[in-house]
């Protein structure tokens, strides 16, 4: 994978939950539910066979209802946090969260303010790098007015649809949302065109914005689907499952909440021809390449180019494509918005 | 245009429900049935046994029964499953329970889940057809009755799954 470098050596984290899977799964035993040990079982004690007696022994698991409202509470508690979109803020924002903490990255965090200028935060729901791709992308259409690329994008989104069923989406499972997104676009260079109030206003609204990213999750799959080839390979590579790219594409991209990785990324830039460039900010003390920061080797920041690779018949037309129109940081598991300076 | 104000949360769920009912009546999955969709948020599902058996020269399990399964949509439909319960008598399989519960990765998000908007209620009748149809063993899970016991009166999406890859 051309695109993908070598450059965020945190990217096994964001493999996401699937990769504990394993543990979950109980001495290869028929699928069931949590045995739990709570008043319930223990009351039946007189039925159960020698397996759940020797589960009594060893566990001290919690009930089913105690693993959901933890789950809950801690999906509750990021959404009081973050909501899903937030405002722009200065970077010194960002440093303030590690004052108390890590040198190095309030060195890195300076480094990243000689080229960007502020921070945009998405929600850490697992679909941070799909929102903030999206609402970078379209704010700058809308305060650029790019009415070139919009016709560009919304022509490109058409042709997906037929590659969607071809990928086995069903048209009615997409169709909505991507008529809100192609509405969205298309207001552009009307007499009410899309602003930048109502766009956050839109990607506040859970429903809306899960609408949205639910589209370009399937976008992501298809694109991962006809390039099967291409990205089997990774996708083997990446757990000692060894997951088949169908595999993958039904646990790791389509659902929502999964978090993302290289391969969604180079996916859906490629499907959108929209080049991507990630900051990466982490522990790492770089002496690698490909960053910028100057000389002291602590505070240098990696980035990498997710840049599309353009149809052979475009590649002469269009040097255009190579500039990354997003800018993310991604710190390990996160991503959120960069505005470059 | 771009603010979509008669688009509430709720019919989100309905314009996906309404196409899927729409796409349901035109083709009906094979050996399924739509008994009642009134009110549009709760379905129940006719499901013919298979008719095959698994394998040449194995017993054909389920042929000649007739099951009910119940679909319940919620509002986030369809960021979040519906609820998908067999109504009792649920068939006898060992991933069913007798108080209709199954354990399907499809059927629930979260942790362990494989729910994802893409499916539809189409391609869950499908795939619990054939989590009949290829089922050798006419048992009923491991604990069976304790479960049943534990969960009385919830909904199967409140229990903490856990689910074998792949294997149905």
């Amino acid at each position: 994978m051309s695109q993908t470098g070598s450059q965020s050596p945190d990217r096994v984290s964001t493999i996401s939950t699937w990769q504990q899977q394993p543990d979950n799964i109980v001495d290869g035993a028929e699928s069931r539910p949590t045995v739990s040990v709570g008043e319930h079982s223990l009351a039946s004690v007189g039925e159960a066979g020698p397996e759940q007696k020797s589960e009594q022994v060893t566990s001290e698991r919690p009930t089913d209802e105690q693993i959901l409202a933890q789950e809950n509470q801690i999906k509750a508690e990021e959404a009081q946090r973050h909501s899903l979109i937030g405002g722009i803020e200065p970077l010194s924002a960002l440093a303030k969260e590690y004052e108390a903490g890590s040198s190095v990255f309030v060195n890195k965090i300076k480094t990243v303010e000689a080229s960007y200028r502020a921070i945009r935060r998405a929600r850490g729901d697992g679909n941070c790098f799909f929102r903030s791709f999206v609402f970078a992308y379209m704010e700058q259409l809308v305060n650029l007015q790019d009415l070139p690329e919009r016709n560009r994008v919304v022509t490109c989104i058409r042709q997906w649809e037929k590659k969607l069923v071809e990928a086995g989406f069903e048209q009615l499972v997409f169709e909505d949302p991507q008529m809100i997104i192609i509405d969205q676009l298309n207001s552009l260079g009307t007499l009410d065109p899309l602003k930048v109030s109502v766009l956050e206003s839109n990607m506040l609204d859970a429903e809306l914005a899960n609408q949205v990213v639910m589209y370009f999750r399937m976008l992501t799959s298809a694109a991962i689907q006809l390039r099967a080839d291409f990205f089997a390979p990774f996708i083997m590579g990446m757990t000692d499952e060894g997951l088949t790219v169908e595999q993958f594409r039904r646990r790791c991209v389509e659902p929502m909440g999964e978090e993302s990785d290289h391969v969604h990324i180079v996916a859906l830039t490629d499907a959108l021809q929209v080049p991507v460039r990630v900051v990466y900010l982490d522990r790492s003390l770089n002496v690698m390449a490909g960053g910028f920061g100057g000389g002291d080797s602590s505070a240098q920041v990696n980035h990498h180019d997710f840049i599309p690779e353009t149809a052979p018949s475009a590649a002469t037309a269009t040097a255009k494509p190579l500039i990354p129109r997003v800018h993310l940081l991604y710190r390990p598991g996160h991503y959120d918005i960069l505005y470059p300076i | 245009m771009a603010q979509f104000p008669g688009r509430s949360p709720t019919s989100v769920a309905m314009r996906r429900i309404q196409a899927e009912l729409n796409e349901w009546l035109l083709h009906p999955p094979e050996g399924c049935r739509l008994e009642s969709f009134e009110p549009l948020l709760n379905w129940v599902i006719l499901v013919q046994g298979p008719e095959n058996s698994p394998a040449p020269g194995l017993p054909r399990l389920y042929d000649g029964e007739l099951f009910r399964l119940a679909i319940n949509f919620g509002d986030h439909y369809p960021l979040e499953p519906p609820e998908v319960l067999f109504v009792p008598p649920s068939p006898v399989h060992p991933h069913i329970y007798s108080n209709g519960h199954i354990c399907l990765d499809i059927l629930y998000d979260g942790r362990n889940g494989g729910w994802s908007p893409a499916l539809t209620v189409n391609k869950i009748a499908l795939s619990l057809r054939s989590m009949l149809a290829s089922n050798t063993n006419k048992a009923r899970p491991a604990g069976d009755m304790d479960y049943c016991q534990r969960t009385r009166g919830r909904s199967p999406k409140q229990t903490n799954w856990e689910f074998d890859d792949d294997k149905v």
